[in-house]
């Protein structure tokens, strides 16, 4: 069993990243992303330090400069004009626009990158598996032969550099051509052993009857708990949403950036959900101090 | 009480005119340990496949096969699922499922067990099995062996009351091998499972087995307990299953004055016992002087202070790597699984570039290699060899390796190379339809076509009867007379012993040591042969090979 966020069912934590994922999209108020954005990154953080959102680190930073940018010189609605360029007038409404745009998907994309730390691959294919449980197992199968192809296709390439056949020198015709016998050497001997899987899992009973499928994961008290409380705010959110709060008119005059009392009590529930694995990754790493 | 006869069982593929298993009849009591052995070819796999019913091969079949007490064919599916088990030769291929769990739990999932009775089944037999830390893995993570014990595993949580494998071991290396055949032994003795295991390392299988079958073409030759094989093996002077009896019992029957079938020693402990009983010769303390192997010529691949890591956080595979391989050589790199072996191997042939240190051949950098610089100097003999194959027919390929090397006078050159390799009935044969030796000799007929400087060989005896290791063993030795500079990477120690002029022994990415079979091997717990492990210490000479024992004592 892992521990923290990972301990928790994947049911819990596949509807974080849904209300998450929509919450992101549904507030355009600059503040209440802006509090988004950082509250994810502290997320990704708490998972691996940081460690694959760094990866992505440069072309968020070039997308969001390019939303950022480009939206005001484009787009040229809105009232408040700041300035001519070369006589198309740039607005307050399209620079505000491109901000809160760029927010929100820098955002999601950060989700996503989280996403793909705590839902792994059996996690996801767990949670797909009660909607479409022969799409799956299908998944399962091609995916564990990602890893056999790309060996057996370095086993080839070393086998064939020596031979003379590679793919790095030569015309590009016989490039391709080389590349070409290695993949067809490369599909029938995967073919070939391909039949020693299928008899395996014939021996193992494989279609003689209804499968059953093993549940890794049990939803206990706490996963009930927290999968009830995400529900209430995030609930509470959309209603608040419904009615105009948290979000801001831009086009076509930017509106009033202020906040009522309804907003703050939205704001707060908006962070609570999404700070959701921090609480419980804080939660434990105290227990271990004290 | 008898659980699996098999009687006069003929079986034929459709459109072979020969029979696969010709009248053959086998009994096997509960909780018997049965071992069956041959020759590739000999029908083993067939009738194994036939003993498990839904892999049973489309042919002509005769004779029936009764599971306790009843005809195979009137019992449902589900229970010989259920009942009997199959291992099969290639650990990788047998995994169907992306993580250790779902693959654990595959089977009893097919045939609709309960939640309650999965967890119950895994979290004891996983337990038994000590693979807990294992659990959360992706089965690609995984050792060779490792990856057997869970197909094993996976197999013995249907609770199957007959077992078959079929060449477990032959992929594996000798420490993973010997862990998978210890848990056998343990499966039989304390759960009295019964185990029937084709197999062509036998070493230790001998000492186990309550019943040895040795085949060819699909009937039983001997049959018996393993001293009465062995011993009719021996009087018989039977050249083809001779190379099947393990070393120590062919040492006691042939230095035995009055050899008695009790008597034949089957493990290191038991020919310690008899090797005591012998008279004392005087040891020879011929202390051979380390002399220098380093020839002077100049060394035609040489690896310098190499280090290599596959990332940047990765752990270092080879560390401060140094080897020179000189003109002539025939040398061998052993070393256990994760030592680096393949890596080095890879660096030598140019696949990978070190990150420190360098790799030349005949002083040129091998990673910068290409085209006629490489074929026509280098070869290189994986260990599977139909990756080797581009052309649908030997022939074919033979042609294609000509014309790239503008070979005159190719066809005289074809047939003698064909010759030489006992090849020639394979000549329009797609290579997928040769045996494991046959295509690995192949390769080699096409490969030394250009003849190259050095021929490069990675775990040639992976899944090799005992013959075709001794044929192979041949091919190279005259390779090798002939002066082709031959390396070999290998954990197969009593093979290296036999064949080899230098050995190096590999560890933690590193060349520790670096000498003569005789100095690599003599007095080591492990690395060494089981002869050795038995004359160590003894009243006669120690010795290394069974051919050294006859011509010494």
């Amino acid at each position: 069993m892992e521990n923290g966020i990972r301990g928790y069912h994947p049911y819990v934590v596949f509807f974080y990243y849904i209300c998450t994922g929509f919450l992101v999209m549904y507030f355009k108020h600059p503040l209440f992303l802006a509090t988004a954005l950082i509250i994810l990154i502290c997320v990704n953080i708490s998972h691996d330090r940081g460690k694959s959102l760094r990866k992505w680190m440069i072309p968020l930073m070039v997308m969001s400069l390019f939303f950022m940018v480009l939206n005001p010189f484009l787009v040229s609605r809105g009232t408040n004009i700041l300035f001519y360029f070369r006589g198309k007038q740039v607005t307050l409404e399209a620079t505000m626009y491109g901000v809160v745009m760029a927010i929100a998907l820098v955002s999601v994309i950060v989700m996503f990158v989280s996403f793909n730390i705590l839902l792994n691959g059996n996690k996801f294919l767990y949670i797909f598996s009660k909607v479409l449980p022969r799409t799956a197992f299908l998944l399962m199968l091609a995916i564990r032969f990602v890893p056999l192809l790309k060996s057996r296709f370095d086993e080839i390439r070393a086998v064939q550099r020596v031979r003379g056949t590679t793919m790095t020198v030569g015309t590009l015709r016989q490039r391709a051509r080389n590349g070409m016998y290695m993949i067809q050497v490369l599909l029938t001997w995967s073919l070939e052993e391909a039949i020693q899987t299928a008899d395996s899992m014939k021996a193992r009973g494989y279609g003689i009857g209804k499968k059953t499928s093993y549940i890794p994961y049990r939803m206990e008290k706490r996963d009930w708990g927290w999968l009830a409380t995400l529900l209430v705010l995030f609930s509470v959110c959309i209603w608040g949403g419904m009615l105009g709060y948290g979000k801001i008119v831009i086009y076509p005059e930017l509106g009033t950036l202020h906040l009522y009392v309804l907003d703050w009590i939205l704001f707060v529930c908006m962070t609570i959900i999404l700070a959701f694995p921090l609480i419980v990754e804080g939660r434990e790493r105290l227990r271990w101090k004290y | 009480m008898e659980i699996l006869a098999v009687d006069n069982i003929s079986f034929q593929y459709p459109d072979m005119d020969e029979y696969v298993l010709d009248h053959f009849s086998m009994h096997v009591s509960e909780g018997d340990f049965v071992v069956v052995c041959g020759p590739s070819g000999c029908g083993k796999t067939t009738l194994l496949r036939l003993l498990k019913h839904e892999l049973a091969p489309v042919g002509k079949q005769s004779g029936t096969i009764t599971y306790a007490g009843k005809n195979v064919l009137d019992y449902d599916e589900r229970t010989l699922i259920e009942d009997i088990g199959f291992v099969f030769q290639d650990p990788e291929n047998q995994i169907v499922m992306d993580e250790v769990m779902q693959e654990i739990v595959f089977g009893m999932e097919n045939l609709g067990y309960s939640n309650f009775e999965m967890r119950k089944r895994v979290a004891e037999m996983v337990h038994f099995f000590g693979m807990e830390d294992l659990l959360d893995k992706k089965p690609s993570e995984l050792s060779g062996g490792q990856k057997q014990m869970l197909n094993l595993l996976s197999v013995l949580l249907l609770k199957p009351k007959v077992l078959l494998l079929d060449e477990p071991t032959s992929q594996l290396d000798p420490v993973a091998a010997k862990d998978l055949i210890v848990m056998l032994e343990r499966l039989n003795k304390e759960m009295g499972m019964t185990i029937i295991i084709v197999e062509h390392r036998l070493e230790e299988l001998f000492a186990i087995a309550d019943q040895v079958v040795m085949m060819e073409k699909g009937a039983i030759t001997y049959k018996g307990t393993s001293r009465e094989v062995i011993e009719s093996v021996y009087t018989n002077d039977d050249k083809q299953f001779i190379p099947y009896i393990p070393s120590v019992a062919r040492l006691y029957l042939s230095e035995e004055k009055k050899p008695i079938q009790t008597g034949i020693p089957l493990t290191v402990k038991e020919s310690k016992a008899w090797l005591a009983s012998l008279d004392s010769k005087p040891k020879e303390t011929h202390e051979q002087p380390i002399e220098s192997i380093l020839e002077h010529t100049k060394p035609l691949l040489s690896v310098k202070k190499a280090y290599f890591q596959y990332d940047r956080y990765a752990p270092l595979i080879l560390k401060n790597l140094s080897l020179d391989i000189h003109p002539g050589e025939f040398f061998a790199l052993v070393g256990g699984n994760g030592s680096g072996k393949t890596t080095l191997l890879k660096l030598c042939i140019g696949m990978i570039k070190a990150q420190r240190g360098s790799a030349k051949f005949a002083g040129k950098d091998i990673h910068k290699l290409k085209g006629k610089e490489l074929y026509e100097r280098m070869a290189y003999l994986p260990q599977n060899p139909q990756t080797y194959f581009v052309q649908d027919t030997i022939e074919k390929e033979m042609r294609s390796v000509m014309e790239q090397n503008d070979i005159q006078d190719g066809e005289q050159e074809m047939t003698n190379m064909l010759a030489l390799f006992g090849i020639r009935h394979l000549r329009h044969r797609h290579p997928y339809d040769c045996s494991g030796g046959e295509l690995q000799r192949a390769a080699l007929a096409c490969m030394l076509l250009a003849q190259p400087d050095i021929l490069f060989v990675d775990e040639p005896t992976k899944g090799l009867d005992p013959i075709a290791k001794e044929n192979f063993a041949n091919v190279l030795k005259d390779l090798h007379e002939k002066g082709l500079t031959i390396v070999m990477v290998t954990h197969d120690i009593e093979f290296a012993a036999k064949h080899v002029e230098r050995c190096a022994m590999l560890f933690d990415g590193e060349v520790t040591v670096d000498g003569t079979p005789d100095h690599l091997f003599k007095g080591n717990y492990f690395y060494t042969t089981a002869i050795n492990r038995a004359t160590r210490l003894s009243n006669r000479q120690e010795v290394l090979t069974l051919e050294e024992a006859f011509d010494q004592w």
